[in-house]
């Protein structure tokens, strides 16, 4: 069983409706390419994803952002700021760095 | 299905600029003129994202210069989901992101959203558009509406 089967994912951005959108997109390209079935991945806004991070296990966000979830891992989530927040290839390296893909 | 290049040709959502001391704001604002034309959007509608990109920094800017200008899903004054298409013959800067890095566009794609179907199929498309830099390079020498077919003919996105 996959490291990531069965966790919740986040991604967020300041509007929840564009570069989120796009990550959320790469996020399951991703998954679906390494048969990986999480038990949710969804999309929000950077004002809503800081309290509702503790709620996942992994927090993706655009590096623009990973300020405002500062202190955010104490409670839980992985978080992993993105460069690219299109490129399931950077997803991808990011998410085996920090140990969660095989 | 229309490409959502296709799209932007037949609504007339385009538009060529020179770009020569043009700021970041007045190209937000040019850009989504097109879409100001048949009412997507109100004149007004590009002060809220230049309000958001002064908030947060150029995160709309990606690699290889292209923006996305965009707020959130059913912002005030957005009436119809589209996408105004810009090229500016000259790279037009954004200032500096959180690593120094000074963050430049010459194409400009700024949304707007109010149905989530569609604009989820923007998204996506666009998402393979802005990965493929054969592309975005032809559409960045575009200068006129059938030189934007023309590009995506010759470059399709694989998905």
């Amino acid at each position: 069983m996959a490291k990531l089967d069965g966790k919740k994912i986040l991604a967020c951005c300041a509007n929840g409706a564009g570069s989120s959108l796009m990550m959320e997109n790469a996020i399951k390209k991703v998954m679906t390419r390494n048969g990986i079935k999480p038990a949710e991945l969804r999309h929000c806004p950077v004002s809503e994803g800081k309290t509702a991070s503790r709620n996942y296990d992994v927090v993706f966000c655009a590096r623009t952002f990973a300020k405002t979830f500062e202190g955010c891992e104490k409670n839980g989530p992985v978080l992993i700021p993105l460069k690219n927040v299109m490129s399931d290839k950077e997803i991808e390296a990011a998410l085996k760095e920090a140990g969660l893909l095989d | 299905m229309a490409t959502v290049l296709q799209t932007i040709v037949e609504k007339k959502h385009y538009r060529f600029i020179d770009g020569e001391g043009v700021s970041w704001q007045d190209a937000v604002r040019l850009s989504a003129e097109s879409l100001v034309a048949d009412g997507s959007v109100d004149e007004d509608y590009y002060k809220q994202i230049v309000a958001c990109i002064e908030k947060y920094g150029p995160y709309v800017v990606f690699e290889h210069n292209v923006a996305m200008p965009h707020t959130q899903e059913n912002a005030t004054g957005a009436h119809k989901t589209g996408i105004g298409f810009m090229v500016s013959k000259k790279l037009i800067s954004f200032g500096k992101d959180e690593d120094g890095e000074e963050k430049t566009a010459n194409l400009f794609f700024t949304l707007s959203s109010t149905n989530p179907d569609e604009h989820m199929n923007n998204i996506m498309q666009l998402s393979a558009i802005f990965m493929n830099d054969a592309l975005l390079d032809a559409l960045a020498a575009a200068e006129t509406p059938e030189d934007i077919l023309e590009a995506e003919k010759n470059y399709p996105c694989e998905e």
